[in-house]
């Protein structure tokens, strides 16, 4: 029944020093805002990387010979070798390709442009999404026929030719110093980032059959393929670097395997840790911000020395006066933790709009923030409050 | 107020009930160097609607007695009883609740809760007696107009002069219904007009049936008083009854 007078008491005490309540408030709202802005930080920078690895593919997995001191020509790989590997694991590999791609500069009447051309599979569309806002993507037929096409980006197209809709067009490439005519088959659309420009280069990509970039008889550097969704990676890696190794006559740790998979866990695993290192380091702050608390809540108790005197010679008990300073200190604390909850997660909403990420604030990572901020009140109260709980009233009555 | 009907006193006809009783109650503080004996086999009983004042040079023991009656400090020996109960062997806590219930305390320096309202002020040993808000509420504000405030209710202790300051004390101190009101020095601090309303309203509350204990130097308020018990060096020099401005009316 003297929760609701308490917390009553307390607003008064804390309204009455409006300035020092704020000071006071500082230290946890710092704290809290720290907190709550690094952790979701790290969570949106950890969406952020799951999203680039979902642009070049989750199921993603490349493979060469690693760089062995008695590096030999059959090291590389021919397309015919990838042809063996994909046979052999054809329900396991959806798509698979040379990894290939090819700086060129692209020109129509005076205008000239650079792209990277990207040798990609037939069945591209299936295992990477493609928004085509005109005619088609590259398909099987234009592979086995080896067709010099390609698919510009909505941008390369509209610079080139003045709009999106550039399917039927011919441009003439400079490809590694050699001129070649592509046909425009379709265009294609995709949102980027500021920072998807940070991690992906600034030149805007073309597809084209992997077969115009990596002739039959060429040697490539790795194997680029797609696995099935159903499948375990771990028993397909260790088979795919089995027949590899044996094909390729080096031993198996000799082998690179790299799966967007194993990448992907791996960098999340590093944000997730650097987040909760930061995250615990702005926690320390929070403890500052509790001795603040303590601090002043000392100050306080023994301004109102006389007042603990008054009350206890009216019947406080010491329960009573010690729920009281409690409450003044668990609620300025938890007024701290809720203004700079709502601080971080502003700082993070404002950074998130600038940076164009979708930012992740855990619910979690709030109440916990604000849960912790009220036990770090609690806490740090508890010391001036039995300080004011233990006070003899008739010393407190004479003090002046 | 409650009617005490065995406490009718102004007629003489007092049919005693025993209040406070002291036996061989000795007070010693125990500075660690040295040991000030404060009070010294005090052997005293007060009777229920009595008019008591106690008085005494400072350092005569009469505000170590006054702690001592108003529970908030034990006695080192001897015995001290309130309403037969024996206040020697309670706890703090217990002390706390038998303030609450038993001593309405009037203080010279008025001792309100600064920045709070009259009424609230009223309104606090009720709020630690757990009295529902309502309740206490209401009769906060027939405390305050009882003593003649009912239009300074929402005012702060410095907006009210020395003597209102007082009177919130009064009602303040009369909130739980207590068999005693105790007063320390209650004018010490006022004026002579003012001096003199509170002390009215004192011997008008002890009209009521409310024992009034009060501690004074000045023989002009202890006149107020139809008993007079002089301390000297921790130990009662005189008690006188009879006399005082009682039997004037």
């Amino acid at each position: 029944m003297l929760f609701f007078e308490n917390v009553k008491m307390a607003i008064l005490a804390i309204r009455i020093n409006k300035m020092r309540s704020f000071l006071t408030m500082l230290g946890i709202i710092i704290g809290i805002s720290a907190v709550i802005s690094i952790v979701s930080i790290g969570d949106s920078m950890r969406g952020v990387i799951a999203d680039q690895f979902e642009s070049i593919g989750v199921n993603r997995a490349m493979m060469y010979v690693s760089f062995v001191e008695d590096r030999r020509e059959s090291d590389l790989f021919t397309l015919d070798e990838m042809e063996k590997v994909r046979e052999a694991f054809s329900r396991e590999i959806v798509a698979m390709d040379p990894g290939s791609s090819e700086d060129a500069e692209l020109t129509r009447g005076r205008k000239t442009l650079q792209v990277t051309l990207e040798g990609v599979p037939g069945n591209y569309s299936e295992v990477q999404p493609v928004d085509l806002v005109d005619g088609r993507m590259i398909n099987e037929s234009d592979l086995a026929a080896g067709r010099n096409y390609v698919v510009l980006k909505k941008e390369t197209a509209v610079e080139l030719f003045g709009k999106a809709e550039a399917a039927g067009e011919t441009i003439r490439a400079e490809v590694a110093g050699e001129p070649e005519d592509l046909m425009v088959v379709g265009v294609y659309e995709k949102e980027a980032t500021p920072l998807d420009a940070l991690f992906m280069g600034s030149m805007p990509a073309a597809y084209v059959p992997y077969t115009s970039l990596v002739h039959p008889g060429d040697y490539f550097f790795a194997l680029n393929f797609y696995i099935a969704d159903d499948i375990d990676p771990e028993l397909f890696k260790n088979q795919i670097v089995g027949l590899v190794s044996r094909m390729k006559n080096r031993a198996a740790d000799q082998i690179s395997y790299n799966s967007a998979q194993e990448e992907m866990s791996m960098a999340d695993n590093i944000m997730q840790g650097m987040s909760l290192a930061v995250g615990a380091i702005a926690a320390i702050s929070l403890l500052v911000g509790g001795i603040g608390i303590m601090n002043i809540m000392l100050v306080s108790v023994t301004e109102r020395t006389r007042e603990i005197g008054i009350r206890k010679a009216l019947g406080a008990r010491t329960r009573d006066i010690l729920v009281q300073f409690l409450t003044e200190s668990a609620l300025l604390s938890a007024a701290g933790g809720v203004i700079g909850t709502l601080l971080g997660i502003g700082f993070v909403m404002i950074g998130g709009a600038i940076a164009k990420i979708d930012v992740v604030i855990d619910p979690m990572v709030v109440i916990v923030a604000v849960a912790f901020s009220a036990i770090v009140g609690v806490l740090f109260g508890i010391l001036p409050a039995s300080k004011a709980a233990k006070a003899d009233p008739i010393e407190a009555l004479r003090y002046e | 107020m409650n009617e005490r009907p065995e406490a009718i006193g102004l007629t003489g006809q007092i049919q005693a009930r025993e209040l406070i009783r002291f036996e061989h109650m000795e007070k010693i503080y125990d500075t660690g160097a040295i040991q000030v004996t404060a009070l010294r086999d005090v052997n005293l009983t007060i009777e229920q609607g009595e008019f008591v004042a106690i008085m005494g040079q400072s350092g005569s023991g009469k505000s170590t007695l006054m702690n001592i009656i108003g529970c908030l400090d034990r006695p080192t020996s001897g015995k001290y009883y309130l309403e037969g109960l024996d206040i020697g062997e309670r706890s703090a806590d217990e002390l706390s609740l038998i303030r609450n219930k038993k001593i309405g305390f009037v203080f010279q320096s008025f001792n309100l809760i600064p920045r709070t309202s009259a009424l609230k002020n009223v309104e606090l040993p009720m709020t630690y007696a757990r009295m529902p808000f309502h309740e206490r509420h209401r009769r906060a504000m027939e405390l305050l107009r009882k003593v003649d405030l009912g239009d300074r209710m929402e005012h702060m202790p410095n907006e009210l002069s020395g003597g209102q300051k007082q009177r919130v004390a009064i009602a303040r101190a009369l909130a739980n219904d207590p068999p005693i009101l105790l007063a320390d020095e209650p004018t010490g601090n006022l004026d002579s007009v003012s001096s003199m309303e509170i002390m009215e309203l004192f011997k008008a509350l002890n009209g009521e049936g409310v024992t009034v204990i009060l501690v004074t130097h000045e023989n002009e308020i202890a006149a107020f008083a139809r008993r007079v018990i002089r301390f000297r060096d921790g130990m009662t020099v005189s008690d006188e009854t009879g006399g005082g401005k009682h039997a004037v009316l």
